[in-house]
């Protein structure tokens, strides 16, 4: 982190035991390896097949929506993940020093209508398939945090939006 | 049958069958590589403008919103009509993702190629 509270644009991760976390710049071309490695880091705390996919897809839109809506598509900005277990759940906490502008209130709650829109099908995969999301402004950014149960029936993780 | 040159490493394969345009997707289609897909296949209907667009999609194993933008884009392309775009060979994830969005009854999908080309 730097002195201003901001994580340096770089690609720094760390994975112990049960807490992984990486601060990487907000562009795409990380999204696939950051979503792979959350997708492994997430097995190896017992999470089951189904669960590593919905957390390493909500994860990649959560991603993809700091860096289209937050930072407007301007690459180089900071984004700060840290991930792990928390009990049975597997939680994922997203930092972005963007727009501070809340999805959810622009979109609230999604709509079938959003399907094709920018970001709709994002928030609408992150609410069918967390089991917690949620926003919270930092002043300077927003921070997200996601959570899902580590083991699941497939019917138990398509979960409804409401 | 004719194979087509597609300019990308994201479609394996690109082929005219009669006046039906067949390609073959691989890698994992994400933000970062989807507008890539869109430009390549939206030239490829441009130039062959074919009757229907097959997409085998045995080589995706992954896909996100984004992706899903482009097959929709794709199929308005097509002219919106479900017969005109068939996806194959789909894959586990990318099927729940369009589960999940509710769009698997607007694409027709099919096992496999022959079967989308009957």
């Amino acid at each position: 982190m730097s002195e201003s509270g901001q994580p340096s644009p770089s690609h720094r991760s760390e994975a112990a035991m049960d807490t992984f976390s990486i601060e990487i710049d907000s562009d795409t071309a990380a999204l696939k390896a950051v979503r792979q490695a959350v997708e492994g880091f997430a097995a190896r705390c017992g999470c089951d097949e189904r669960a590593c996919d919905d957390i390493g897809l909500c994860l990649n839109e959560a991603l993809a929506n700091v860096i289209r809506h937050a930072y407007k598509g301007f690459g180089g900005r900071p984004i700060a993940l840290t991930a792990g277990a928390e009990g049975d759940r597997f939680v994922m906490r997203l930092r972005d020093w963007g727009s501070g502008v809340n999805p959810e209130a622009v979109r609230r709650p999604p709509k079938e209508q959003d399907l094709l829109t920018p970001g709709g099908l994002g928030l609408i995969c992150l609410h069918r398939l967390m089991t917690e999301v949620k926003y919270e402004p930092q002043g300077d950014g927003m921070l997200l945090t996601m959570a899902r149960m580590k083991c699941s029936a497939p019917s138990d993780a398509a979960k409804e939006s409401t | 049958m004719s194979e087509l040159t597609t300019g990308t490493d994201l479609l394996a394969s690109a082929r005219m069958d009669k006046a039906r345009l067949v390609v073959a997707v691989r890698g994992d289609i994400d933000m970062n590589n989807s507008p890539e897909l869109r430009r390549a296949a939206l030239d490829l209907i441009d130039v062959q403008k074919p009757s229907k667009l097959v997409m085998n999609l045995s080589d995706v194993s992954y896909m996100d919103s984004s992706a899903i933008a482009v097959l929709v884009e794709l199929l308005r392309r097509m002219g919106r009509a479900k017969e005109r775009m068939a996806l194959t060979n789909l894959q586990p994830r990318v099927k729940g993702l369009l589960e999940i969005a509710r769009l698997n009854t607007i694409f027709e999908v099919a096992a496999d190629e022959a079967d989308a080309l009957k």
